[in-house]
């Protein structure tokens, strides 16, 4: 479904992602990991198209990202859903107003069938009674799905996600975890995650893509991960610290 | 008794389900008890099927009698489970808009809120203010110097100009008015106690009020939106000490500094157009200028300007911890302050203006 080949970013003269290539298949669960900085958001940004990349190919649907014009990104984006560690709701608008919004932007929707739409949307993630709400009297949780109401409010092929995760509490992570798994089953949707939560990966990921200081480390299943004996990756799972933080503890 | 059975299309989607829908409202009659779906041919269901399907069970709902489906295959059990839930309830209902009773008295109860945090915020500034430097308690000098740098000088320019601008069209306006009695001379002298009296302070407040009110109220809107107020008052610091005071007493130095640069500017306005324009010889127009000047009138401008500076300063800082929401709740209070700050100039004027003219004569 996505292919990115040879992918090189910068931050100004920062190198954050060298020579990254991998593919992404047809409803799968795809989760990129990695350590803080090592280029996880910074690769799922050129994904959707919201970064230029320096040199190298992401391929959707056969087309190149970086070959495309302001009009064909902004179609190659309405085709996506996006959502954001942060959620990105629009704070002028209610939670019901902010899922239905691309709906009414991006046409095609029969106007009568909106607010169903919008209902079914919201109590997929389970937000149902939170459609009147304003996203500032929401929980970071709820914002989070309400956040994923809207990604998937169009039925898109391909939906990132960007840390669902984080900031969650244990049973509201897993809550998140399973209804990713129930709307891929649901819609045939194709998730992209960014994350380094060891229990969302172990529950949810189909394949997984390991960064390290803007590499690829590994790429591939949970089983062929267990196997594997990349040592960022085994650290990684066994939450090991690094060398130099266990001594300085050590010396402390 | 009769059950109204529609036999759903293959693949239920937006089009799919619209026909659905079409033929739930051909063939219902009054005489029908119930209302089932028939699944039996439809082999796929997307999203705005389901949402058709939601609209069908609202149907039923609004003739009151029970919504079912049947004949569904094994592969749409999970969509229809997940489904389920929107179906059992009528959607949540909007919050209600409350009559002119209550509206009136929610804007009592919000005034007598908001007169009481206001009353609570000026009670502290004015003991970090006043009292706590006496006592040994903290004074930032550093933040008091940066915002005398951002509020006043980095508003020199500004203030200057509008004066300087203001004075140039009162003095044209003026020399039209007054040409067929040949007294344009006095306009020198229209112009300075014009300038030292009002336009100079009002001028200057409502420039500083525009630029650094505005900024107020959307730096401390900000900061209570990302919880760095709670982070303070966390750590025991009174947000009135650490960010009021030094805005404060740093408006209170630059605003009658900036009200006296924009009286000389003011009156340099009008001075270019009396000399090069009017055609009268710089010293004429200099002596006509002195000849008017009064440290009264100088001294009516410049004590306005601290009241001035303490609106300013007080509203922007109030509206700025007031803020409730994210972006949109910073954007709406930092209008709210600055449009606030000029009616408070303006009423604070008028107290002046009855004050100097009537009461004291």
């Amino acid at each position: 479904m996505i292919t990115v080949d040879k992918l090189v970013s910068h931050y100004g003269t920062h190198k954050v992602l060298d020579g990254v290539s991998f593919e992404v298949k047809k409803g799968e669960i795809f989760m990129i990991i990695g350590g803080s900085g090592c280029g996880k958001s910074t690769l799922l940004k050129q994904m959707c198209g919201l970064l230029k990349p320096t040199s190298g190919h992401i391929m959707y649907r056969g087309r190149d990202l970086a070959a495309m014009d302001e009009e064909e990104m902004s179609a190659m984006q309405r085709t996506i859903g996006i959502a954001f560690q942060s959620s990105g709701l629009f704070n002028s608008m209610t939670v019901g107003e902010n899922v239905a919004m691309p709906m009414r932007e991006f046409g095609g929707v029969d106007p009568q069938l909106i607010d169903e739409l919008v209902r079914y949307k919201l109590s997929l993630v389970g937000l149902a009674h939170a459609q009147h709400l304003m996203p500032s009297e929401l929980s970071g949780g709820m914002r989070k799905r309400a956040g994923l109401a809207r990604a998937i409010a169009l039925d898109p092929d391909l939906v990132y996600f960007d840390e669902p995760s984080a900031g969650l509490d244990p049973i509201m992570a897993a809550g998140l975890d399973h209804m990713i798994l129930k709307l891929k089953s649901l819609l045939q949707t194709t998730f992209v995650i960014v994350t380094h939560e060891l229990d969302s990966i172990r529950l949810a990921a189909d394949r997984i893509l390991m960064l390290d200081l803007g590499e690829v480390v590994f790429c591939g299943t949970l089983e062929e991960a267990a196997a594997s004996q990349v040592d960022r990756l085994r650290q990684f799972f066994d939450r090991r610290a690094d060398d130099f933080i266990v001594q300085r503890n050590i010396s402390l | 008794m009769s059950e109204c059975i529609v036999l759903c299309p293959e693949i239920l989607d937006q089009d799919g389900g619209a026909a659905m829908y079409k033929a739930l409202l051909k063939q219902w009659s009054r005489r029908n008890t119930s209302l089932i779906l028939d699944f039996s041919a439809t082999e796929s269901i997307d999203s705005f099927g389901g949402a058709w399907i939601i609209k069908a069970s609202g149907f039923a709902r609004r003739k009151d009698v029970p919504f079912s489906w049947k004949g569904q295959r094994e592969s749409l059990c999970d969509f229809l489970e997940m489904l389920a839930p929107s179906l059992q309830s009528s959607p949540p209902e909007a919050a209600r808009s409350p009559g002119p009773l209550e509206s009136l008295g929610a804007l009592i109860l919000s005034v007598k809120d908001e007169t009481g945090e206001f009353i609570s915020l000026c009670v502290d500034t004015i003991y970090w203010t006043l009292i706590a430097p006496f006592e040994g308690r903290g004074f930032r000098f550093n933040a008091f110097m940066d915002e005398v740098h951002e509020m006043g000088v980095r508003a020199v320019r500004i203030v200057c100009l509008m004066n300087f601008l203001l004075g140039l069209i009162i003095a044209m306006l003026s020399a039209k008015q007054v040409e067929s009695f040949g007294i344009q001379i006095y306009v020198a002298n229209l112009i300075f106690i014009g300038f030292a009296r009002e336009l100079a302070a009002i001028m200057t407040a409502v420039v500083v009020s525009a630029r650094s009110g505005a900024a107020i109220a959307a730096e401390l809107a900000t900061m209570t939106v990302q919880e760095e107020i709670d982070a303070l008052r966390g750590m025991g610091i009174s947000p009135a000490q650490y960010l009021v005071t030094p805005k404060l007493l740093a408006m209170l130095v630059v605003l009658p500094c900036l009200a006296t640069l924009g009286l000389i500017s003011g009156v340099l306005g009008g001075a270019v157009w009396g000399i090069f324009v009017l055609g009268f010889r710089p010293f004429m127009w200099y002596n006509q200028t002195l000849e008017s000047a009064a440290m009264d009138d100088i001294m009516q401008g410049m004590l306005k300007t601290f009241f001035f500076a303490i609106a300013i300063v007080m509203i922007g800082c109030h509206n700025g911890f007031r803020v409730k929401g994210g972006s949109r709740g910073v954007g709406l209070m930092t209008t709210r302050a600055v449009v606030m700050d000029i009616f408070s100039l303006i009423c604070i004027d008028i107290v002046f203006a009855v004050i100097f003219y009537y009461i004291l004569g």
